[in-house]
C-alpha cells in the first residue's frame, strides 16, 4: 500500500510506474488515482470524526433528544464519509478505469505559466485592499497575459481598460462597493 | 384583477426587459466560447444582481441559463467542442452536418428546436409549478425532511461517473454547509474561532471557486492547444425540414419536461433519451449520426425542454434540480426570498411576473440566437489567453463584493483548488453544491419534526405523504444500486451489450 502511494506521488497523473522497485504492489491496484483519493479522504474523515467534531463543535449539557445535538449530523456525515472512502479504496483496488476519454488526465504545460498564474492569484489576495481593485486588476491581468504569453502589444490595453471599466461598473452602476484606490 | 395589475406592474419594467435580453446575450456568448460554461456565467453574474430588483435579478440569471443551453450547441456543431455535457448529443449529427457544409442548417435547426422546446417547457412550468405548490402546502417538516432525503438520493444516484464519488462529494457539501453558528443552540461548529465563518461559509465565493477557478487553473496547467477557428456556412433550415422534425421536437420537449421536473436528472439524460427516441421512430434512421437534421432537432429539444421544467421543483418545493437552479436558489435567498409553497401564497405576483419574463426570454433567445449564428466567429475567436485573465478578475471582484472582505477571496481560491482537485480525481462538483444547499434544509426539517413531536420518531411516518416519499427515496436508492451493477456488468461484457443495429 505504501509502495503504491509513493509510486503515485512519483507519477501524479495516476499512471502506474513500471520502473518502480516493487512493481507488483502497484500493478495490483487497478486505479491508482481512486485508491489515493480514497486514502486521503479516509484520513480526512478520521480526523473529522475523532478529533474535529468532538473538539470543535460545542454541545449543550442537556439535550431532549440526541438527534437535536449540533454534533449529530456532522458525526453521521463524518462516519459516512469514512465508509465511502473505504469503498473508494476498494474501487481503486478492484475496478479498472478503461475509459479513453478519462477527463482526469491531461498533458501538462510549462511550469512557468503555472507559477505566474499562482503569482497573479497571490497579487489579488495579498494586495486587493491595499492597492485597490483597479491596480491589482491591472497587475494580475498583465501577469497572466505575460504567462501565456500574449505577444500582440495592443492587447495589453485590455489589461488596463477592463479592470477600470469593471470596477466602475461594480461601484457606480451596480452599487457594489470595491476598494478603488491604494490605501 | 388586482393581482393581474400587480403582476403587470412588476413585470412591465424596463429593468426586466434589459435583464432578460442581457442575460440571454451573455448566456449565448459565454456558451459559444469553448471552455466557458453557462454555470460559470451564472455564478459570475450573481454578485451583479445584489442591487437589482428580485424579478430582474432572477430573470437575468434565467436568461443566462437559457442562452447558455443554446450557446453550448454552437461550439458542438462547429468545432466539435460541446459547451455543456448536454450538447454532446447535438454534436453526434451537428458536427457531421458542419463537415458536409451544412453548418448554418444545423445551427438554425438547433435554434428553432431550442426555442420551441423552451416554450413548451415554460408552459409546463406555469401549469405544474402552481399545482405542485398547492399540494406542497399540505407538507409539514417531516414531509419536507423526506422530500429532501429523496432529492439527495436521486441527485447522488444520477451523478455522472462513480456513485461513490458522487456520495462523497454530497457528504463533503453537507459537512461544509454546517460550518458556522448552530441555528438552535448557537454553539460554534468547526469555525476554529474565525469570525468570518460564524455566519456559515459564503455561498458566492464557494460557487465561483468551484465552477470558475478550476477552469482557469487547468488552462494554465495544461499544454497550450492551438486555437480552432470556425464559421457558420451553407443554407439555413427549410420549412419542410422543420415540419419533418416537428414531431421529434415536440416529443423531445416533453421528454425534457418530464426529466427536468425530476430533481437531479438533468439535460444530458433528456438530450440522449430524446435523440434515441427520434432515431427509433424516424424513417431516416440510417442517417442518424451521419448528419441528420432530425437528430440535431431531437437532441436540442430534449436539452432545452429541461430548462423551464427544472424550475418546477425549485419554485414549488424549494428544491434545486441541478447546479444552475441551485445558484438561482442562492439568488432568491440573496434577495430575502425562499422558493417553495409559501412563496406561492405570499409572493404570487412576483412568481407570475417571473413566469411572464421566462416566457419572454424564449422570444429573445430566437433573436439573439440568430445573431449569434451570424457573428459566432467574432465571439469564438477571442483566445482564452485574453479571456481567462478577465474572467479571473470578475471572479475576484464578485467574491470580494459579497462581504467586502479579503477572506472571501481566500475562500474562493480555496474552493477553486478543491474544484481543481475534484476535476483531477473525477469527483463531481454538482452533488457537492447540492449537498451544500440541501444540508441545512435537511437538518432544519429534522429538528423541527423532533420539536413538534417532542422527540417521538413516529412523526417521520405520520401519514401517506411521508410513506410516499419514503417509498420513492428507497426506490431511488434501489435504482442506483441496480444501475451500479448493470454498469459493471456492461463494462465486464462490452460486446454482449451492443445492439444489433
Amino acid at each position: 500500500m505504501i509502495f503504491a502511494f509513493t509510486a503515485f506521488l512519483a507519477c501524479p497523473r495516476g499512471e502506474a510506474v513500471m520502473s518502480f522497485s516493487d512493481d507488483r504492489a502497484v500493478k495490483r491496484i487497478k486505479d491508482t488515482l481512486d485508491f489515493t483519493t480514497g486514502i486521503v479522504l479516509l484520513v480526512v474523515s478520521l480526523v473529522l470524526a475523532l478529533y474535529l467534531v468532538p473538539n470543535y463543535i460545542g454541545e449543550p449539557p442537556i439535550l431532549q433528544n440526541p438527534m437535536m445535538s449540533p454534533r449529530w449530523l456532522p458525526n453521521i456525515v463524518s462516519w459516512l464519509m469514512l465508509a465511502f472512502s473505504v469503498l473508494l479504496i476498494l474501487q481503486g483496488l478492484l475496478v479498472t478505469n478503461k475509459s479513453e476519454n478519462d477527463e482526469r488526465k491531461f498533458i501538462k504545460g510549462s511550469l512557468r505559466r503555472f507559477v505566474i498564474m499562482v503569482m497573479a492569484l497571490l497579487v489579488y489576495v495579498l494586495f486587493f485592499e491595499t492597492l485597490g481593485a483597479i491596480l491589482t486588476g491591472i497587475l494580475a491581468t498583465v501577469l497572466l497575459f505575460l504567462a501565456h504569453p500574449v505577444r500582440t502589444w495592443w492587447v495589453y490595453g485590455f489589461a488596463v481598460a477592463f479592470p477600470v471599466a469593471v470596477t466602475l461598473l461594480f461601484v457606480n452602476v451596480m452599487n457594489v462597493p470595491l476598494p478603488l484606490m491604494p490605501y | 384583477m388586482e393581482n393581474l395589475n400587480e403582476v403587470l406592474q412588476l413585470f412591465l419594467s424596463v429593468d426586466n426587459f434589459i435583464a432578460i435580453a442581457l442575460g440571454v446575450v451573455i448566456g449565448v456568448t459565454v456558451g459559444s466560447i469553448p471552455g466557458l460554461t453557462a454555470t460559470m456565467a451564472v455564478a459570475l453574474a450573481l454578485p451583479f444582481t445584489f442591487s437589482m430588483q428580485p424579478v430582474a435579478a432572477i430573470l437575468l440569471l434565467v436568461g443566462i441559463y437559457k442562452g447558455g443551453m443554446y450557446g453550448g450547441s454552437i461550439t458542438a456543431i462547429l468545432i466539435r467542442t460541446p459547451g455543456s455535457p448536454a450538447s454532446a448529443c447535438t454534436l453526434l449529427d451537428g458536427y457531421p452536418m458542419a463537415q458536409q457544409g451544412h453548418a448554418k442548417k444545423a445551427l438554425k435547426t438547433a435554434l428553432f428546436s431550442s426555442v420551441i422546446a423552451d416554450f413548451i417547457s415554460n408552459i409546463a412550468l406555469i401549469f405544474f409549478a402552481a399545482y405542485l405548490a398547492k399540494i406542497a402546502l399540505n407538507f409539514g417538516a417531516p414531509e419536507f425532511f423526506w422530500l429532501i432525503c429523496f432529492s439527495l438520493t436521486i441527485i447522488i444516484s444520477l451523478a455522472s461517473g462513480s456513485m461513490v464519488k458522487g456520495l462523497l462529494a454530497a457528504l463533503m457539501g453537507i459537512l461544509l454547509s454546517l460550518v458556522g453558528l448552530d441555528s438552535v443552540f448557537g454553539s460554534q461548529r468547526l469555525t476554529f474561532g474565525n469570525y468570518n465563518l460564524m455566519d456559515s461559509i459564503s455561498f458566492i465565493p464557494l460557487l465561483i471557486g468551484l465552477f470558475a477557478i478550476p477552469e482557469i487553473i487547468e488552462f494554465y496547467r495544461k499544454k497550450v492547444v492551438p486555437h480552432i477557428k470556425a464559421k457558420a456556412s451553407g443554407a439555413g433550415m427549410t420549412l419542410a425540414e422543420l415540419k419533418r422534425s416537428l414531431k421529434s421536437i415536440v416529443r423531445g420537449s416533453l421528454i425534457g419536461v418530464i426529466i427536468g421536473a425530476i430533481p437531479g436528472t438533468g439535460a444530458t439524460a433528456a438530450a440522449f433519451i430524446s435523440y434515441s427516441d427520434a432515431r427509433r421512430r424516424s424513417p431516416n434512421k440510417a442517417n442518424f449520426g451521419k448528419g441528420e437534421v432530425e437528430g440535431v432537432a431531437a437532441a436540442e429539444a430534449g436539452n432545452n425542454g429541461v430548462a423551464g421544467a427544472t424550475l418546477i421543483p425549485l419554485l414549488s418545493l424549494g428544491i434545486p434540480g441541478d447546479v444552475i437552479t441551485a445558484i438561482i436558489l442562492g439568488a432568491f435567498m440573496v434577495h430575502g426570498l425562499t422558493p417553495g409553497p409559501i412563496m406561492f401564497q405570499e409572493n404570487l405576483s412576483l412568481i407570475y411576473a417571473l413566469f411572464l419574463g421566462i416566457m419572454f426570454s424564449s422570444l429573445i433567445l430566437l433573436v439573439v440566437g440568430n445573431a449569434a449564428i451570424k457573428y459566432f466567429s467574432l465571439i469564438a475567436d477571442i483566445p482564452k489567453s485574453i479571456l481567462f485573465p478577465i474572467v479571473l478578475m470578475f471572479c475576484v471582484y464578485g467574491a470580494y463584493a459579497v462581504n467586502n472582505a479579503t477572506f472571501d477571496i481566500w475562500l474562493m481560491l480555496a474552493f477553486g483548488v478543491v474544484g481543481y482537485l475534484f476535476n483531477r480525481t473525477g469527483i463531481p462538483a454538482a452533488p457537492f453544491l447540492i449537498g451544500f444547499i440541501l444540508g441545512p434544509m435537511f437538518e432544519d426539517n429534522l429538528r423541527r419534526s423532533l420539536l413538534i413531536s417532542n422527540g417521538d420518531l413516529s412523526v417521520f411516518v405520520r401519514g401517506p405523504i411521508t410513506w410516499f416519499f419514503i417509498a420513492i427515496t428507497f426506490g431511488s436508492i434501489a435504482f442506483a444500486v441496480f444501475r451500479f451493477f448493470r454498469d459493471r456488468h456492461a463494462k465486464a461484457n462490452p460486446l454482449g451489450n451492443e445492439s444489433p443495429s
